[in-house]
């Protein structure tokens, strides 16, 4: 390396020292101001090309009983790294930390284990409903698949599951989804929000018209979290596509090259 | 060989900020340490979760060394229009990247980095993208 390159590395360390210690919600404004001036496209993740063109526009389909109809292809685009700072418990935010230093490199996504509720990857989802049950199907991180019991309460004495156990009942036209049963293994964020096992998910899922699904989300986990924390996702229509193909373990060689700091 | 080890000025990517691949970013590739490797297409694996491919560079001696790009997932660069012919073996390239941060090759003794873009013989770039992209622009 010559002397030349040294002065651009100086200054980066520098500057990457002072953005290292920016909360993280400013990332996160840079992020969706980015996003607003199109500095993603066109490249990026699948999610990009659905976000890329603007929603469709139209009123809210209904199922023949009268309920919104939330099928369809839909991506998160931004929105899926986005959840806000919960306010948590000492132990919690020590854990968040180590995670943060270790550059995210045991989250359990990079080990193709499922990302858990409601934390999605960048990848669509397809949503198939019935009036009994509503199936959110994962392209990623792993194929994998989300029941939305619509006809139940949860089972009592629930083993700690990765995708907890969800049910949905009406309020109007929206769902309220209520997700209990969750081991402590997910994290709730790429950076390793931490929750365990008593996280109790309550998602408020509308489609307020054609093109948008809306998730009103509230975390509450009284051994991790001081109170209760909400933040919003808005997700938008793909048409004219369908889920692809997306096997996490295929050639997962990035699980022996984490390395982190 | 023709490549070259510089401080980018990509310093934001330092942030640990996991990216659109399904591991971060910065736990796995070193975003101060760019390459730029002009040699042929070995060849490209269209495989989960990221593809793969492999390019043969040339020094002044006729050394060849051989390095291993990951690029994005083949979902992801299916709907940007690529498939598993988009680069072609034989085929000459120009790729940007990013070294592996434990420095050690892949089992077949192929040099491991992200590609960043890879740009063809005629001046057109395919396979544009890295996960680092999405920390860049923040």
């Amino acid at each position: 390396m010559t002397k030349r390159e040294l002065g651009p590395l100086a200054l980066a360390v520098a500057v990457a020292g002072i953005v290292a210690l920016l909360p993280v919600e400013s990332a996160a404004q840079t992020d969706r101001d980015a996003a607003k001036s199109g500095k993603f496209g066109p490249v990026g993740p699948a999610a990009q090309k659905g976000k890329s063109k603007a929603a469709p526009s139209g009123p809210t389909p209904r199922m023949p009983d009268g309920k919104p109809d939330f099928q369809g292809v839909w991506t998160p685009g931004n929105s899926f790294m986005q959840m806000g700072q919960p306010s948590l418990q000492p132990w919690a935010e020590e854990l968040y930390k180590q995670r943060r230093a270790n550059l995210s490199k045991d989250d359990p996504e990079g080990h193709c284990l499922p990302s858990g509720v409601p934390r999605i990857s960048p990848f669509p989802q397809k949503i198939i409903q019935t009036p009994t049950l509503m199936v959110i199907l994962d392209e990623g991180n792993i194929h994998s698949y989300r029941q939305i019991h619509l006809d139940r309460d949860h089972p009592k004495d629930l083993d700690p599951l990765w995708w907890g156990d969800s049910i949905g009942k009406w309020d109007g036209d929206t769902l309220v989804v209520d997700t209990v049963g969750f081991n402590d293994k997910t994290w709730l964020n790429g950076q390793g929000m931490p929750h365990s096992e008593e996280l109790h998910v309550i998602e408020r899922i509308s489609r307020p018209d054609l093109g948008h699904l809306n998730f009103d989300i509230t975390l509450n986990d009284p051994k991790a979290f001081t109170k209760p924390h909400n933040y919003k996702r808005v997700h938008t229509l793909m048409e004219n596509t369908d889920l692809l193909e997306y096997v996490c373990n295929e050639f997962n060689i990035d699980a022996e090259h984490l390395v982190g700091k | 060989m023709k490549y070259g080890l510089c401080a980018a000025a990509a310093f934001l990517l330092a942030v640990s900020w996991p990216a659109r691949a399904h591991h971060s970013f910065a736990a796995e590739y070193d975003s101060t340490k760019t390459v730029t490797v002009k040699g042929t297409i070995q060849k490209l694996e269209w495989v989960n979760p990221h593809a793969y491919f492999w390019v043969d560079a040339k020094d002044e001696n006729g050394k060849i060394t051989t390095w291993a790009f990951e690029s994005l997932s083949p979902n992801a660069l299916a709907r940007q229009g690529w498939n598993r012919n988009s680069l072609k073996k034989g085929e000459e390239v120009t790729v940007e990247g990013y070294l592996a941060k434990d420095g050690k090759p892949l089992a077949d003794g192929s040099i491991h980095a992200n590609s960043k873009s890879v740009t063809r013989a005629d001046g057109r770039r395919v396979f544009v993208g890295s996960s680092a992209d999405d920390v860049a622009t923040k």
